[in-house]
């Protein structure tokens, strides 16, 4: 994997030489000696500021409302939105944060006890201070939308999250200690925060008793839960008069292609924050961002498809350079194992042998993934970290075609003039399904309908009209082979719930696992409830992929091996191929340079409002 | 616009016939520019036809050679799976054509059939069918047509050039009924009734013959009507983007594979494209020949 | 004359009336689930499964409800009350985000066409008069080419030249958003830059019917025995020229009429290609995301564009044939 890291050295010869110019930062510094805290490279130092900052947004609605709640708001994270903290990209630790408003943090042994200190200086663009009150509003609208560790629904996995103001600037939080979850920490803290002067009245005066009523399981119960989720419609909907921001940046105007954000004087870290403007450009096709980054006009890109020739030539741009890094998502092609001949585990894995991934991710994906080494479940980046090396034990499902024939014959297959034929004596064909406008999946399913017909497959790749339609009819099973995004890290039961949760049957309802039978309510995969699994005997991965939500490390080491042997023995979705986070920038203007582990931030898509505001951003002049 | 005055081919006989066909060539020679017409359009008829046949399957490519520049081997380069983009150009031709004469077939025997109708009968049915023409005639089809593609996906010609011709038969049917009310008025129309005959025997014996022409006409122009619609909806993108199809080419092309971002790949945007303008260039050299032909007062000129 | 704008305005308002059925009838069979590709697409932004869920559990809220009749008088009845209903997603009012995309639409198809109306007047008339000359003969071809071409061909042209082998003008926004808007030469002239390749785009393939109707118009002049006493007299060329002109633009309002209504159909596709956040580009966006009231409200605010240009031109049609003046809807 090629990393451009000549930024490093370049960013730390601009601070070093901007650090002694700066004003006196009025900031206490040691606000992040805390152990989780953020800035790595020593103490604070000044970056070089002014100019404006350009970069990338996709879905820009210029009558969209500044409200970091409405589904395509002008309110945008990191910029002008913030959380409490950001969460680290982490190969397989969910629970690391760059800090956001929040300064310290304070997490009990138990898991059950969360403390948070706001930044002392932290202030509402209007200039009011943010504090426990803002804190308490946001998590109450995180109620009505149910997100993160705010769920009602009793006996869910950290529903009764707690919370108490101990004083102006401090909250703590605590999880039911009867039905905990790991996630509990990470959904506090990557919880949006809203001005309570602006989003308080919105609620219910009410809505404390609402909470408390909602926690029963009497009628009494569903009409204050239903009452909850109605303020949350109201919240979605609202239209601040203007844009209230404790982020470093205030949203100026919009038009429908771009977006100005000016710099907010009131942010607690503004002494970090180098570009006096930021410029989101709209875009609506990949092919609009490879414009702009030829031309040398964004300062830095998130991650979008780019082909081969335009990847190069951005490269060849002076100024530009690309970084690419891990990316905890991974593309495989799934099974409907209610289709014959497809719950034959001989054919699924004659198919495993007959496709060349390599050639595949040449084809469709070359700068954004590279072809999977063998099928786990979990990328390959981080499959030793999981299961350690029982990685050697997996069949990599190398090219080999013979082996391929073996396997088709076991499943009663044979081939009659070269093409291949089920044991009725109708052809074998293989219809590949995958969404429109993805273009890596459906030049990946051309490729691999290419390669299945050479081999003597009849395959041919079929589309649904847009993801919203491939998505309904996937879960009604009207796909036999279709792609499936997998191994969703870093959260172990992130990765597995994308294969051994509501698509195979295994569905979480108040907090308790129960399991439909294929075919019925979204179990679309169709696989059998409990497979044999060598040295393991019986495995349920349902019920072990549930378990990874609750169960300690060194289980959760146990479970992840077992699962990994499970999907690779029994293949309900052949890994194709991990993604790479391919991000460009351009050194004209900015130095742009984030660690790692913060180019890709759980549920934020541009990045740069973050890194930004973390100070790994600077201007060259 | 034109009128058809066609007496000379209602009048059959095999003297005339030579007579017409020698005045078809002389037609053609008067400007060389619509033999290369006809010329064009029988190339793209064969490659519609015969191309799919001439290329076996699976397509032979060149796994080692994603777009490959232009060379003589592969006169447009390859595109990303190391096909030849020629051969799909010529493969895509028979989806585009077959829609395109789906469409006109259906354009005209709705459109011929209603405006003739329409113009004959005159009274109420033609106030209500010409109604329904004017509603035809507004309806904003592209729109339509992209939110139609929600529900059906136009997977064969045939389904695309049905809903294509639903869509665009008002401006025949209107041009049919003026041509028809006119022609009503004459003498031998006026005879034909005053002998009794029934109305299909009129209608198809009498009236068609003359309009026939113009309506050949308009279904080269409904052509490129529909192959300028099917492609550019597939261009967009909005219909699955995938088959053999020069919209398809086009879409991914543009969008997928940075057609428009380096000049390297812009042969994979342009053979599509140089099809779709030449298939346009030689519907409307012939079209310009036949207006000739059949529309003596031009000829005279 | 009025009776006849009546009659039109009737028809216009059926024709709505089918759209509208239409576009509810579609909705209602539409397969796909607007909540579950929100999901996924959060997924993909790199949002952990539970993230996602939560964030799309409200969208739930604002689906339809009740049995197709009971949807289908509601859908009529708030129409009826100018209420197009909000963004599934923005939550926005349609009418709102109808209003702002239309300027960008509008505009730019009517500069297009007007220029393409100049152009081909101009040009129309110089065939008509050289019609025997090579060169009026090239400039008729050209007419009959430059309208059997797609709008999104010449589009795709304009942009492989002018944006991809000699990269001058941008393929892509409307306007820098670092100038203030307003009448200032800056944001104008920001304006103007990203509206050339639409704008040529809409000229050049509107230009083709203008010539050729111009020319056909001018033809008919000609025939006119008032030109030839005039020729006969030895009357002055530019007079001619000026009396040709005016006496056979007037039909040309017409085409102009009907070509702004093509114009405007065929702008999705030029809004695709220089990605110009237009009416046709709303709708493809809200299409892509079964954004269903934003769709509607925009294949409607097409239609009645086309319905009104159509009206226009029938308007036009009835002035100028005096034939049809008198007779009224008889012929």
């Amino acid at each position: 994997m090629k990393v451009t890291r000549i930024t490093a050295t370049l960013a730390a010869f601009a601070l070093a030489l901007t650090a002694c110019g700066g004003d006196d930062g009025d900031d206490a510094p040691g606000a992040d000696d805390n152990g989780n805290g953020a800035a790595e490279e020593g103490d604070e130092p000044e970056v070089q500021r002014g100019g404006a900052y350009t970069t990338i947004i996709t879905g820009l609605h210029a009558t969209a409302p500044p409200n970091p709640y409405n589904p395509d708001g002008n309110s945008f994270a990191g910029y002008n939105s913030v959380r409490l903290a950001w969460v680290k990209n982490h190969p397989t630790s969910p629970t690391e944060f760059y800090p956001g408003l929040a300064s310290e943090w304070e997490v009990t042994d138990d898991n059950l006890e969360l403390t948070v200190t706001l930044h002392p200086d932290a202030t509402w663009s209007d200039g009011t201070p943010v504090t426990a009150d803002d804190v308490v509003v946001s998590s109450n609208i995180a109620y009505t939308r149910g997100s993160g560790a705010f769920i009602l629904d009793p006996g869910a996995a950290g529903a009764a999250s707690d919370i108490e103001v101990i004083d102006d600037k401090t909250v703590q939080f605590t999880q039911d200690p009867e039905n905990p979850t790991r996630e509990f920490v990470n959904g506090i803290m990557n919880m949006i925060i809203v001005p309570a002067h602006i989003y308080g009245d919105l609620l219910p005066d009410d809505f404390d008793e609402l909470l408390q009523a909602a926690r029963g399981e009497d009628d009494a119960a569903d009409d204050a839960r239903e009452a909850i989720s109605e303020a949350g419609e109201d919240v979605v909907s609202f239209a601040p008069e203007e844009d209230i921001s404790a982020g470093p940046y205030v949203l100026e105007r919009i038009n429908p292609s771009e977006a100005l954000l000016v710099r907010n004087e009131h942010f607690h870290n503004d002494h970090l924050v180098a570009p006096d403007q930021v410029i989101a450009r709209n875009y609506d096709g990949n092919e609009q961002v490879w414009d702009y980054l030829q031309a040398g006009e964004l300062d830095s890109s998130h991650f979008v498809a780019v082909p081969e020739d335009v990847v190069q030539q951005i490269e060849a741009r002076p100024g530009n350079e690309a970084s690419r890094t891990y990316s905890p998502v991974v593309a495989g092609l799934a099974f409907n194992q209610t289709y014959e001949p497809f719950d034959d585990i001989n054919v699924r894995r004659a198919l495993a042998y007959i496709i060349d991934r390599e050639q595949m991710v040449a084809v469709s994906t070359p700068d954004g993934g590279t072809a999977a080494t063998t099928t786990s479940g979990i990328h390959q980046e981080v499959v030793g970290e999981w299961i350690g090396d029982t990685v050697g034990d997996l069949d990599p499902y190398a090219v080999d075609l013979d082996r391929a024939a073996e396997e088709l014959e076991a499943a009663g297959l044979s081939e009659e003039n070269g093409r291949w034929v089920l044991p009725d004596g109708d052809p074998f064909s293989v219809p590949i399904q995958v969404p429109g406008g993805f273009s890596d999946w459906i030049a990946a399913g051309e490729n691999i309908a290419t390669q299945l017909n050479e081999f003597g497959i009849d395959s041919e790749i079929r589309t649904s009209p847009d993801f919203t339609v491939y998505q309904e009819e996937m879960t009604n099973g009207e796909y036999p082979v279709g792609f499936w995004l997998i191994g969703l890290g870093p959260s172990p039961y992130n990765i597995y719930q994308r294969l051994y949760g509501s698509s195979n049957g295994w569905e979480v309802l108040a907090g308790r696992l129960s399991y439909n039978e294929p075919g019925e309510s979204g179990n679309w995969k169709g696989g059998p409830e409990t497979y044999d699994v060598e040295g393991h005997g019986e495995v349920n991965p349902g019920e072990l992929a549930h378990e990874l939500r609750t169960a300690d490390e060194e289980r959760t080491h146990e479970i992840m091996t077992i699962l990994a042997q499970t999907t690779n023995e029994h293949l309900p979705v052949i890994q194709m191929w991990d993604y790479v986070n391919t991000q460009f920038s351009n050194t004209d203007r900015f130095i742009t340079d984030p660690p790692d582990d913060a180019r890709r931030v759980t549920g934020v898509t541009s990045l740069a409002g973050i890194w930004i505001q973390q100070g790994w951003v600077t201007a060259v002049n | 616009m034109t009128s058809p005055g066609m007496v000379d081919v209602t009048t059959k006989g095999p003297s005339m016939r030579r007579n017409f066909w020698r005045g078809v060539w002389r037609v053609m020679l008067r400007k060389p520019s619509r033999l290369f017409g006809v010329a064009l359009l029988g190339l793209f008829i064969f490659m519609a036809t015969l191309g799919p046949v001439l290329y076996g399957r699976p397509l032979p490519r060149d796994p080692d050679n994603f777009f490959a520049p232009p060379s003589l081997q592969h006169p447009f380069g390859t595109d990303f799976q190391g096909f030849d983009v020629l051969a799909l150009v010529v493969i895509g031709s028979r989806y585009v054509l077959l829609t395109a004469l789906i469409t006109a077939i259906v354009t005209i025997v709705l459109g011929a059939s209603i405006g003739l109708f329409a113009g004959y009968r005159r009274g109420r049915l033609d106030a209500v069918l010409m109604r329904i023409t004017d509603i035809n005639l507004t309806i904003p089809g592209i729109p339509i047509l992209l939110v139609l593609s929600t529900v059906w996906q136009f997977a064969s010609p045939w389904e695309m050039g049905l809903v294509l011709g639903l869509l665009g038969w008002g401006a025949l049917a209107r041009a049919v009924r003026s041509q028809t009310l006119s022609l009503r008025e004459r003498g031998f129309i006026e005879a034909a009734r005053g002998l009794g005959l029934s109305t299909p025997h009129i209608v198809v014996r009498e009236l068609l013959p003359p309009i026939a022409p113009y309506i050949a006409m308009n279904l080269l122009m409904s052509m490129i009507l529909a192959v300028w619609a099917q492609v550019g909806l597939f261009f967009l993108g909005v219909m699955p983007v995938i088959g053999e199809n020069w919209g398809v080419m086009l879409n991914r092309a543009v969008f997928d594979f940075g057609a428009m971002t380096t000049a390297s790949r812009l042969p994979y945007m342009l053979a599509p494209l140089l099809a779709l303008l030449l298939l346009t260039v030689a519907i409307v050299l012939v079209v310009d020949a036949m207006d000739e032909i059949f529309n003596p007062r031009l000829r005279e000129e | 004359m009025t009776r006849r704008l009546a009659g039109q305005l009737v028809r216009g308002l059926v024709m709505v009336w089918v759209v509208l059925t239409f576009t509810f009838v579609i909705i209602s069979i539409m397969p796909g689930d607007p909540v579950g590709a929100a999901y996924e697409n959060l997924i993909q932004q790199g949002y952990s499964p539970d993230q996602a869920a939560a964030e799309t559990a409200m969208m739930h809220r604002f689906q339809p409800t009740g049995n197709i009749a009971e949807q289908y008088l509601e859908y009529m009845g708030s129409l009826a009350r100018f209420d197009l209903g909000q963004s599934m997603y923005t939550r926005v009012d349609v009418g709102d985000m109808l209003l702002d995309a239309a300027k960008w639409t509008v505009i730019p198809v009517l500069l297009g066409t007007i220029l393409s109306f100049g152009l081909g007047v101009f040009i129309g008339v110089y065939a008509a008069i050289k019609r025997s000359s090579k060169l009026g003969d090239a400039l008729t071809m050209s007419g009959s080419l430059l309208r059997g071409i797609p709008d999104f061909v010449v589009g795709l042209i304009l942009a492989a030249i002018f944006a991809t082998l000699w990269p001058v003008l941008p393929r892509s926004g409307a306007v820098d958003i670092l100038y203030e808007p307003g009448f200032n030469l800056d944001y104008i002239l920001s304006l103007g830059y990203h509206a050339i390749l639409p704008v040529a785009t809409y000229t050049i393939s509107a230009y083709g019917g203008f010539i050729l109707a111009m020319k056909s118009s001018v033809v008919t002049v000609l025939g006119d025995d008032f030109i030839l006493a005039a020729e006969l007299r030895g009357m002055k060329r530019s007079i001619i020229f000026r009396y040709i002109a005016r006496n056979a633009i007037l039909p040309l309002f017409t085409v102009f009429a009907l070509s702004v209504a093509a114009v405007f159909s065929g702008a999705i596709f030029i809004e695709r290609i220089f990605n110009y956040p237009g009416l046709g580009m709303l709708l493809i966006n809200s299409i892509g995301r079964r954004d269903i009231t934003v769709m509607a409200g925009a294949l409607l605010l097409i239609t009645i564009a086309v319905i009104i240009a159509n009206i226009i031109a029938d308007m036009f049609y009835s002035v100028i044939d005096p034939r049809i003046r008198r007779a009224g809807e008889r012929v």
